[in-house]
């Protein structure tokens, strides 16, 4: 009752442009193609809510595609320089210390407020913050997470893809979020479910109101005409507990690596793959060590000492991918590693993605089929 | 240890000395200005700015705190640049990472340590502990299986090891003009070990095959699952748990590994 508040729609333009003055507000936009895309937010008209997926998940922020990590310092009589000149680094901060040992630590201290998020990828956020910070802390991811604010929107026109609501990651969040909007119309509910997100609503508290009753009849009407739009209803119990009784033999995923391209767009769109590659990169001044995303779909994701493959034959590889969301996942951190995004049925030109293989499964379970 | 809170910042080393051993295997020892902190069976992640980041087990005993003996086989384009540096040179190091092998079930029993090539560097410094210990273990058999013999590694401490009590039972894919001991497999040594297998211990590392092989036969023998143990080999780019190339069945081979039981792994396929 407490974190509940109603900002008039007309007011939302004003709070964003009040937003940004604290971080970069980073919004759906769309892209020259038709895809949704979450970048840095210039026109605050522009931002599209209410609109399909974007691509890839807002991940990109915690986790960039390409992610320098370390800079080191080079003198001239240390280390080879490239015989080419290399072009200038865009990461350097020359006023920056490289510290004792020649290194500068290249984290990210940006301060980012994204808005327009969808109820799936916070819930995705909710299980790599337990994945990144639990055991070894990730520092870089540390750092983001501490620094960016979400606002994130219930989903009330799931696209045809989503199935959320068979895995409770959506299209409505009860906890995990930092502030959560419903549109009922001309207005949000909004409610804030974390110390940031409170502190950023009380700290504009003349924009917000309290909500009455006739808000609470209206948000609890949007959600249950939200939750009778999906059109897609899917457990992934049922294939896990196939896989779990040994009743999908190499056969079946033989067939599903049949389809897979090893393209590595369901990686990259997943908002829960994370695998990352370190490379160093060279420049005249300085070596970089960044980390790239990776993906086991690729062959060589896996090789070793001596060029040994462990995962060669690709239905080991395209089993993986399922296995780890479906199994493992489960098995450590106790949810499945699919929050039902729908984002891999987008993306994937085999038709492979989760919701089609669940379906798959499902289906030889009723029938009784063994493959 | 690691500089600082960042865990994915290395520390800068020196290499002190480098010993060749064999064919494609040097042994570098590093000191650092920090203490080291690892057990065997742990692991670092060594660097070399502009090349990249490989993770090489622990091939010295603890006691030795600032600094690691690392046995290096030229194996990729990170070990290539590696070797191809001198004494003095630095190399940088994170870690130590990985879990180190059990020793307590060893106490008091007989141990059969098994290796393969270089899987005899991570199994040196038990060897060494051993020879530390000799009131807590029993009688040490060490089987060692190398493709040729120019590619058998720390040749000459193998003499002194044997001189203080340990059996070495040495065996090669291809033997030499020279060579007069045994050709095979390493498994084919089992009959030379005059310990009661059922109530020893084993510690194995080599090639996948090898550790297969190893694993299933001491198992048929009769030796408890959990007392059948061995270190795994992985791509790896974190050494954290976060990248996700160790990834193995629900483990991290960095995290939960590289040393495992085979009560552990025999489910999986490895590595």
């Amino acid at each position: 009752m407490k974190n509940e508040w109603i900002l008039e729609k007309n007011h939302l333009s004003y709070w964003l442009r009040q937003l940004r003055k604290a971080g970069d507000l980073i919004g759906p936009l769309r892209d020259k193609g038709r895809d949704i895309v979450f970048r840095s937010v210039d026109q605050i008209h522009e931002v599209v809510l209410d609109s399909p997926a974007s691509l890839p998940s807002p991940k990109e922020f915690l986790l960039p595609q390409y992610d320098p990590m370390l800079r080191l310092k080079v003198t001239s009589d240390g280390v080879n320089l490239p015989s080419k000149p290399q072009p200038v680094s865009p990461n350097v901060h020359m006023k920056e210390s490289y510290g004792k040992t020649g290194v500068l630590d290249l984290m990210d201290k940006k301060k980012r407020v994204i808005f327009g998020v969808r109820s799936c990828d916070i819930s995705a956020i909710r299980l790599l913050d337990r994945f990144y910070l639990e055991g070894y802390r990730d520092p870089y991811y540390e750092q983001r997470r501490k620094n960016t604010l979400f606002i994130s929107i219930v989903c009330n026109n799931p696209d045809p893809t989503c199935f959320c609501i068979g895995l409770g990651t959506g299209p409505y969040l009860e906890k995990g979020f930092d502030i959560q909007l419903t549109d009922l119309g001309n207005r949000y509910f909004v409610q804030t479910a974390s110390a940031e997100g409170i502190k950023t609503v009380k700290g504009i508290s003349f924009l917000f109101s309290r909500p009455r009753k006739t808000d609470y009849d209206d948000q609890y009407e949007v959600f249950l005409s939200a939750t009778a739009r999906f059109q897609k209803r899917i457990s992934l119990e049922s294939p896990r507990r196939m896989i779990l009784a040994g009743r999908l033999k190499d056969d079946f995923w033989q067939k599903v690596a049949r389809r897979c391209f090893e393209c590595g767009g369901c990686v990259y769109d997943c908002p829960l793959c994370t695998c990352f590659t370190v490379t160093d990169r060279t420049y005249p001044d300085g070596i970089e060590r960044i980390r790239l995303w990776d993906t086991c779909l690729f062959k060589g994701f896996t090789r070793m000492a001596g060029g040994i493959l462990p995962n060669e034959k690709r239905m080991l590889r395209t089993r993986r991918w399922y296995y780890h969301k479906l199994i493992h996942y489960p098995e450590v951190l106790n949810e499945f590693g699919c929050v039902g995004c729908g984002r891999c049925a987008i993306t994937c030109p085999g038709k492979i993605d989760m919701a089609t293989i669940a379906t798959e499964i499902k289906g030889l379970a009723i029938n009784g089929e063994e493959e | 240890m690691t500089n600082g809170k960042n865990i994915y910042l290395p520390v800068n080393g020196k290499i002190e000395e480098i010993i060749p051993q064999g064919r494609d295997v040097s042994l570098f020892r590093v000191r650092t200005q920090m203490p080291l902190n690892y057990v065997p069976g742990q692991f670092f992640m060594v660097s070399v700015w502009g090349a990249g980041e490989v993770p090489i087990s622990v091939t010295s005993l603890f006691g030795a705190d600032k600094a690691v003996e690392l046995c290096i086989r030229r194996a990729g384009f990170v070990t290539e640049t590696i070797h191809s540096l001198k004494a003095g040179d630095p190399l940088w190091l994170r870690g130590p990472y990985g879990n180190g092998f059990p020793l307590e079930i060893s106490k008091n029993r007989d141990v059969v340590v098994v290796a393969g090539g270089i899987g005899m560097a991570p199994l040196r410094p038990l060897i060494e502990w051993f020879m530390k210990k000799p009131e807590d273990v029993g009688r040490v058999t060490l089987l060692y299986g190398a493709k040729t013999p120019e590619d058998i590694v720390f040749r000459d401490e193998m003499e002194d090891w044997k001189e203080r009590g340990i059996k070495v039972l040495l065996t090669v894919d291809r033997a030499d003009e020279c060579w007069k001991g045994h050709v095979g497999l390493v498994t084919g040594l089992w009959q030379e070990v005059h310990s009661d297998l059922k109530k020893a211990t084993a510690y194995i590392c080599g090639p996948e095959v090898m550790i297969k092989a190893a694993m299933g036969e001491l198992f048929l023998f009769g030796m408890p699952e959990e007392r059948i143990i061995t270190t795994l080999e992985a791509h790896m780019k974190c050494g954290v748990g976060k990248c996700g190339h160790c990834y193995t069945g629900p483990r991290y081979i960095c995290t939960d590994g590289p040393v495992f039981s085979y009560r552990e792994i025999k489910d999986i396929s490895i590595p």
